[in-house]
């Protein structure tokens, strides 16, 4: 198996607005040294709780957001040295899918137009050869031709995902990058969103840097998964290994907290693990463990060192006191 | 038994461009002192316009209750006057809603915003009130009250506000409290502690808490009881674990099944989907709301309204379960 994308230290920071005129500009840093691998035809989960950098660290993935430093390997080629142009051709393979299929879909053009645009702009085909596949398309995600002359509003919030799925899949992508692509819909209609992409991925041998805050449906989609928390990666490793034996304190209180049907109000369950407090601000990071301050283990070694990802038992996990 | 508060039969409805559309067809549900009835469903289901009727903040016009009764001990709500409704929120019951930044005053300190409604339903001076505002700011797990009270809501996080919400809703004690998808806006470790602390303020004051959500994960950690709406209209009602262990409408069944297990071991090649969306109101038919959607639709389906009636395990408004078809 051969190494889609390769991201290796992956740095993002944005600039601050300085204290004074003649202050040192001051950044935040909102992706801090993450590197994951995503081999073709599978799905790497990125979970984590809002500010914790995962969609800035898929954005500036396929830059769309700037990288301060690290490298972008896609097939083998860094992304990061590419001019725009050299980028623009890259784009063909790596789409992208919105949490928001309301704002994501231009509310002015019809449907057809929408998913044959990217086409359009790629040169790829004729006119009837991008008709032709905007109508196989439509198939492929589960709608109906008659509904290709549409506007966005004249449908519900799950088919407005399957247009952007759809829109997503007309250059035929190699990678999806998919920001919480079913957080915005009922759960009902998620279920479908989740079974149309496992379905796509098996048929069309697609890959997926999944970026969600929801356990369960990382579970459900993906093959790996990397939790991430203030910018960090604190536990990577196969679904199985994470979900059946999580490692790192943050993951095991993530899994804790996430509403579960095995939990009963009738038979009086106990959290096992409760975190106090919110996630901390990435302006201002702890000096040790990003995660010292919430953590229940912590000890003084936390509060002085960073821990860094090493191998425990099959997973991947920063902590000075995660136990193979 | 008599019941807390009981909504017995509601209709609501709302003339809109379609004409009059019924948002409640006939609900009925009821909580008890200490318990806690989870109203699951989609979006469009009428969940929160269930909470708002019992609240008196239907907007009216264009919304009006067109039948039933809502009691609080005993009181029939729905023909109270304005007044004694203004007496009864926040004394008597109070709501916290999913967006804690839009229902919190921003130009008010939080301190000032939840003495306010002390002072407006107890006969204290604004400086007890204050103290008093800083003490339940400390109740629900706020650090540093003192501080806290003195702050604006923009200065807090998401999960703050919530508290500061939870404060306000609690400060007079309400025998009654409508949670509306309280934690839709929060991260998971903070909806989390959200939850354990609707469970400790229930405990510690006696509450009947009605949550709201659309998630049954949701309600197996926090419900006594559970009714299932579709369409306007309760399509099963019952305890927490008959409805989460033997779900008998298809709904309430697919509700369930479509949730990504996170235990070790289960997991599903394919979830269990919900075909189809909740149909608009107005373009409701004579047949089940449902039978677009299911995969048990049969003959009288299309043309009857099914009942909620117990078949067997416990009430469900569904021909097949009646029919014995599943």
């Amino acid at each position: 198996m051969s190494a889609l994308l390769d991201v290796r230290n992956l740095k993002v920071r944005f600039a601050m607005p300085k204290p004074s005129l003649f202050a040192p500009q001051p950044y935040l840093e909102a992706v801090r040294g993450v590197s994951f691998t995503l081999e073709k035809g599978r799905a790497l989960g990125i979970v984590g709780e809002s500010g914790s950098g995962k969609t800035t660290a898929a954005m500036a993935t396929i830059r769309l957001v700037p990288a301060a430093g690290g490298e972008i390997l896609f097939e083998g080629d860094d992304l990061l040295p590419l001019d725009d142009e050299a980028m623009r051709a890259r784009r063909r393979d790596i789409q992208l899918i919105f949490q928001d299929p309301y704002s994501s879909l231009n509310p002015r053009a019809r449907v057809v137009d929408i998913v044959r645009e990217p086409m359009d702009l790629m040169g790829i085909g004729d006119a009837d050869s991008r008709l032709q596949r905007v109508k196989e398309l439509f198939d492929l995600v589960g709608l109906r031709p008659d509904q290709l002359n549409l506007f966005p509003h004249q449908f519900s919030g799950g088919q407005r995902q399957r247009i952007s799925i759809a829109r997503a899949l007309t250059t035929n992508p190699k990678l999806l990058v998919c920001d919480e692509p079913v957080s915005a819909l009922d759960v009902a209609i998620q279920a479908q969103i989740l079974n149309l992409l496992a379905r796509l991925k098996r048929e069309l041998g697609l890959s997926y840097l999944f970026i969600s805050h929801d356990l369960g449906v990382v579970r459900h989609l993906c093959d790996d998964v990397a939790v991430m928390y203030l910018g960090q990666i604190v536990e990577q490793a196969s679904r199985e290994a994470l979900f059946d034996s999580p490692k790192h304190p943050y993951t095991q209180a993530l899994l804790a907290a996430a509403p579960s049907l095995a939990r009963r109000k009738s038979k009086g369950y106990v959290r096992p693990l409760k975190l106090s407090g919110d996630p901390p601000s990435p302006i201002n990071p702890p000096k040790g463990c990003a995660f010292v301050e919430r953590c229940p283990m912590a000890q003084e070694v936390c509060r002085r060192e960073q821990p860094v990802l090493k191998a425990c038992g099959p997973s991947q996990v920063a902590c000075h006191f995660a136990a193979a | 038994m008599t019941h807390l508060l009981q909504i017995e039969d509601l209709r609501v409805t709302f003339n809109t461009r379609y004409g009059e559309v019924t948002a409640l067809d006939g609900i009925s549900m009821q909580v008890s002192e200490g318990e806690t009835l989870g109203v699951v469903g989609e979006s469009g289901c009428g969940k929160s316009i269930t909470a708002l009727s019992v609240m008196g903040l239907i907007p009216s016009p264009p919304g009006r209750i067109a039948g039933g009764a809502i009691r609080l001990n005993g009181e029939d709500l729905t023909k109270a006057s304005e007044a004694r409704m203004r007496e009864l929120r926040g004394a008597e019951m109070a709501m916290i809603f999913q967006e804690p930044m839009t229902s919190l005053n921003p130009v008010f300190t939080v301190g000032d915003q939840i003495a306010e409604a002390i002072m407006l339903h107890q006969n204290v001076s604004r400086d007890q009130a204050f103290r008093d505002a800083i003490a339940l700011l400390d109740r629900v797990g706020i650090p540093s009250p003192d501080a806290r009270a003195r702050d604006y809501p923009h200065q807090l996080s998401g999960g703050m506000r919530q508290r500061v919400m939870i404060a306000m809703a609690v400060s007079c004690r309400p025998k009654v409290l409508i949670a509306d998808e309280p934690t839709t806006a929060l991260d998971v470790t903070v909806q989390a502690q959200i939850f354990d602390l609707l469970n400790e303020i229930q405990r510690d004051f006696g509450s009947a808490i009605i949550l709201i959500t659309h998630d049954m994960g949701a309600i197996s950690e926090m419900a006594d009881r559970v009714a299932v709406m579709y369409a306007g209209r309760v399509i099963e009602e019952a305890r927490a674990d008959d409805v989460l262990d033997f779900p008998q409408h298809p709904y309430a069944r697919g509700l369930i099944s479509c949730i990504p297990a996170l235990g070790k071991g289960e997991m599903a090649e394919t979830l269990a989907e919900i075909p189809g969306v909740v149909p608009p109101l107005h373009l409701l038919g004579s047949g089940c709301a449902f039978a677009d959607r299911c995969s048990h639709r049969q003959g009288r389906c299309d043309s009857e309204q099914p009942r909620l009636i117990a078949h067997g395990h416990h009430p469900a408004a569904c021909h097949a379960v009646e029919e014995g078809r599943i």
